[in-house]
């Protein structure tokens, strides 16, 4: 057995990196805004001024520091083919049920590792009624902090090996995985490459895909389809939100598929930049989170102090398009891997309900009436119930990971 | 009409120019991917000489200075719905009583230093071509114009602004240049204003509508052939790479312009490479001294309303993003000269040119690309020389003045 790169992990930000981040709040210059704006240019003025207020006086790091620290989190050295080894940050909780199935959780962006945090209890707790699990829950190459991929090229193959390699370097041959945003998409690449043989199952909260039925591939998805848009209300107001997503909320992706280095300058010299940049997702895309300053400031600080920077996470857009001359799911296939969906009303766009079909074999499908993109931390309890049905007795995925059912 | 115009100096406060260092002082930079070139932005060799010289080695002062030889200028404009906007302008006479009198709009990120080089030519008197009196203002939230400060100010309101501007200078008829953003307002001008007020204009960024089967059923056709036909892709070629590559500030400055702009006002670094970005892309191998870029990004870090201003003039545009930027306009019968630059990315093919306007004059040059008037003054001078002197396709369309002792 190889020797494991494996050392525990604690986040100890330097002290010359939080006077830094004072010296540059203290010199902070805010543009003006337009009268009666709100949110329709961006986030609003009020609230990115009263957030750096709490940045500069308030926010305690060290306090925030100190809770994260409570997770039992790790690196390990990660090879990815071409790539060389990148060395990995990510949690690993593991339940008291010796049987618990191993999860794989992965985050997006603006996402973070601390998503799984709300989860945790509730995934790993032992209980008759419902299975447990195993749950691990990367930074993503380039997030949080783990290290980031050197040279271009790093897309869908890439990302779906170095979560395979992870869990593979656990011990967990065979898993199921969750995920939602670019956890989601690079899911597809992930259960293209690696599934039956190592993923088992998986479950997304953004059911989305540039795949779309044809009368000759899916005349039946197609059929019902017409009918949905036709009869049913919320699809149609599904797509409406779809297409209004493309119209006006599409800029941040146009800009990081094409050119995140010019972007990344303005997101590392500045952390009332990043400030915005991020929030106005957290609030765009979240359904009505009451967020607290502190959650907010927290949220950026995994950012600001990350260990790549703030400016690499943005170029998982262009490697995933290669510079926005591709489409992001390209290379990944239809799989028979069981999929597991949960319908959140905020989601930045849904289509109609049978296009699930599309991304994989549907065995869970599941409707709720509040949370949004974020969903893990928005609705922990909902996600984690909605896994707690898919994996438990009697549920369409249970048992299958061999020998680990998540019951003792 | 607007109240007499006073005349302007630039002069930044000392407080500015310190904060700006205590900024450059403190900059951080990301890292880059291996021989990354310019494919994901400016380069980070590049943005960290750029900052290294403009913190240690710029002189805004001496440049400060040498912009304070332009004549410039503020008056009060009246924009219905928008209350009094203070803009800003250069002024340039020339020594020939009846020069015609002329409109230089710039673009973005452009600003009203791109008039400079041409000044000289086009105010200079000769027997052998036409002189020019030179109106170069900084539009609304760019330079030292104060901006609209509520929703809705699109197309018509810019070209009301710099219609109404030309009327208080007692240039009731009048020619019109622009290329990018003066170009786009050029043509909403035109619509507004034209042949009443501007007597012709001209553009170095000829770009309009695509055609449609209704509009232009030949061209449209031709468009058809596209996939065929290796002079269409050759011509539209520029426009599909914008397209897929190029659009994504197009998009941000649309849709989230506030979002962005805390970026733009509060990091110097983010600022630069921003703009510089665009200088290196656009322009057809001009070889920028880092004084000259630094000057141009100081224009907009130093501008009144800040550099968060000026993107919203796509937002306002383009209603978010929510119509496209020509429409609400049509063809005009005002007469149009069109240059065609080889490094301006955002052209129609030739065949398209006339759908813009009623075009008469066509040139064609084999160095310069989108700011024109920046990188080949002399070109572009000479361009409207030709179109608007004697024997050319309008001269004396501004009457009384034909631009001749």
């Amino acid at each position: 057995m190889a020797e494991t790169t494996e050392k525990p992990f604690t986040l100890s930000v330097p002290d010359a990196d939080i006077e830094l981040l004072h010296k540059k709040l203290e010199l902070a210059r805010f543009p003006d805004e337009l009268e009666g704006a709100g949110w329709d240019y961006g986030a609003p003025l009020a609230d990115i001024k009263r957030l750096v207020a709490h940045w500069k006086q308030g926010f305690d790091w060290r306090k925030a520091e100190a809770e994260i620290n409570k997770l039992p989190m790790f690196t390990r050295d990660i090879e990815v083919e071409g790539h060389g080894k990148l060395n990995i940050h990510y949690v690993h909780q593991k339940s008291e049920v010796k049987d618990a199935i191993p999860l794989l959780f992965v985050h997006g962006w603006p996402g973070d590792f601390l998503e799984v945090r709300k989860l945790l209890p509730l995934l790993t707790a032992k209980s008759s009624d419902n299975p447990s699990f195993h749950v691990v829950a990367i930074s993503l190459p380039g997030f949080g902090f783990s290290e980031a991929p050197k040279k271009p090229g790093f897309a869908g193959r890439q990302y779906a090996e170095v979560l395979n390699n992870l869990m593979l370097s656990l011990g967990y041959n065979e898993y199921v995985y969750q995920g939602g945003d670019w956890g989601h998409i690079v899911g597809m690449h992930t259960v293209h490459h690696f599934g039956h043989k190592h993923i088992k199952a998986w479950h997304s909260n953004m059911p989305l895909s540039s795949r779309r039925p044809t009368l000759l591939t899916h005349p039946l998805i197609l059929i019902n389809t017409v009918f949905a848009t036709t009869f049913d209300k919320s699809a149609r107001e599904g797509i409406a939100k779809t297409l209004k997503f493309v119209q006006k909320g599409r800029g941040y992706f146009m800009e990081q598929a094409t050119k995140p280095q010019t972007l990344g300058y303005s997101l590392e010299d500045s952390p009332v930049g990043l400030l915005a940049w991020i929030y106005e997702k957290l609030v765009g895309w979240t359904d009505s989170y009451p967020w607290t300053d502190d959650e907010v400031l927290e949220w950026i600080s995994i950012y600001w102090f990350s260990r790549s920077g703030p400016a690499a996470a943005g170029r998982i857009y262009y490697e995933m398009t290669r510079g926005n001359s591709s489409e992001i799911f390209a290379g990944a296939q239809w799989s028979s891997v069981p999929l597991g969906v949960s319908y959140f009303p905020g989601e930045l766009g849904r289509m109609p309900k049978s296009w699930s079909h599309l991304l994989g074999k549907l065995v869970f499908e599941s409707e709720h009436d509040k949370g949004g993109h974020f969903a893990a931390f928005e609705q922990p309890e909902k996600l984690a119930g909605d896994l707690r049905k898919m994996y438990g007795k009697g549920g369409p995925a249970h048992g299958v990971v061999p020998g680990k059912n998540g019951y003792d | 009409m607007g109240s007499w115009a006073k005349p302007f100096t630039v002069a930044v406060p000392d407080a500015d120019l310190e904060l700006l260092h205590k900024k450059l002082e403190l900059a951080t930079f990301p890292d880059e991917l291996q021989d990354a070139g310019w494919d994901y932005g400016a380069p980070l060799a590049d943005i960290k000489r750029l900052t290294a010289y403009w913190k240690d080695s710029f002189d805004w002062r001496k440049a400060e200075k040498a912009i304070n030889e332009l004549p410039q200028f503020t008056t009060d404009i009246e924009v219905d719905g928008f209350g009094s906007l203070n803009i800003h302008f250069v002024h340039q006479k020339s020594k020939v009583e009846n020069a015609i009198p002329l409109l230089f709009v710039h673009g973005w990120p452009g600003q009203f230093l791109e008039v400079r080089k041409l000044l000289p030519i086009l105010t200079a008197g000769s027997p052998d071509h036409p002189s020019f009196h030179v109106v170069a203002p900084s539009l609304p939230g760019f330079g030292f114009s104060e901006a609209p400060n509520k929703p809705g100010f699109g197309g018509f309101q810019y070209a009301e602004v710099v219609n109404k501007l030309m009327l208080s200078l007692g240039y009731d008829e009048y020619a019109y240049q622009g290329g990018d953003m003066g170009h786009i307002v050029g043509v909403y001008a035109t619509n507004a204003y034209g042949n009443r007020h501007i007597k012709a204009w001209h553009t170095n960024m000829p770009l309009y509508r695509a055609p449609t089967l209704f509009s232009n059923p030949l061209l449209f056709l031709e468009m058809l052939t596209t996939p065929f036909n290796k002079r269409m892709q050759e011509q539209l070629a520029p426009a599909q790479r914008f397209q897929t590559k190029g659009r994504g500030y197009f998009l941000l400055q649309s849709t989230k312009p506030q979002t962005l702009g805390y970026s733009l006002a509060d990091s110097p670094v983010g600022l630069l490479a921003w703009i510089y970005e665009k200088l290196y892309e656009s322009v057809d191998n001009y070889p920028f001294t880092e004084d000259e870029v630094l000057e141009w990004i100081s224009i907009h870090w130093f501008s009144r309303a800040g550099p968060a201003a000026s993107p919203r003039m796509y937002y306002g545009l383009t209603s978010g993003n929510e119509r496209e930027l020509f429409d609400g306009t049509r063809w005009t019968s005002t007469p149009l000269g069109v240059a065609f630059f080889p490094g301006e990315p955002a052209r129609l093919p030739k065949s398209w040119v006339h759908t813009i306007g009623k075009v008469v004059f066509q040139s064609e040059h084999d160095a310069g690309g989108h700011f024109a008037a920046f990188e080949q003054p002399a070109k572009l001078a000479g361009d409207l020389r030709k179109m608007f002197g004697k024997g050319g396709p309008v001269y004396g369309i501004v009457p009384g003045k034909d631009g001749y002792a």
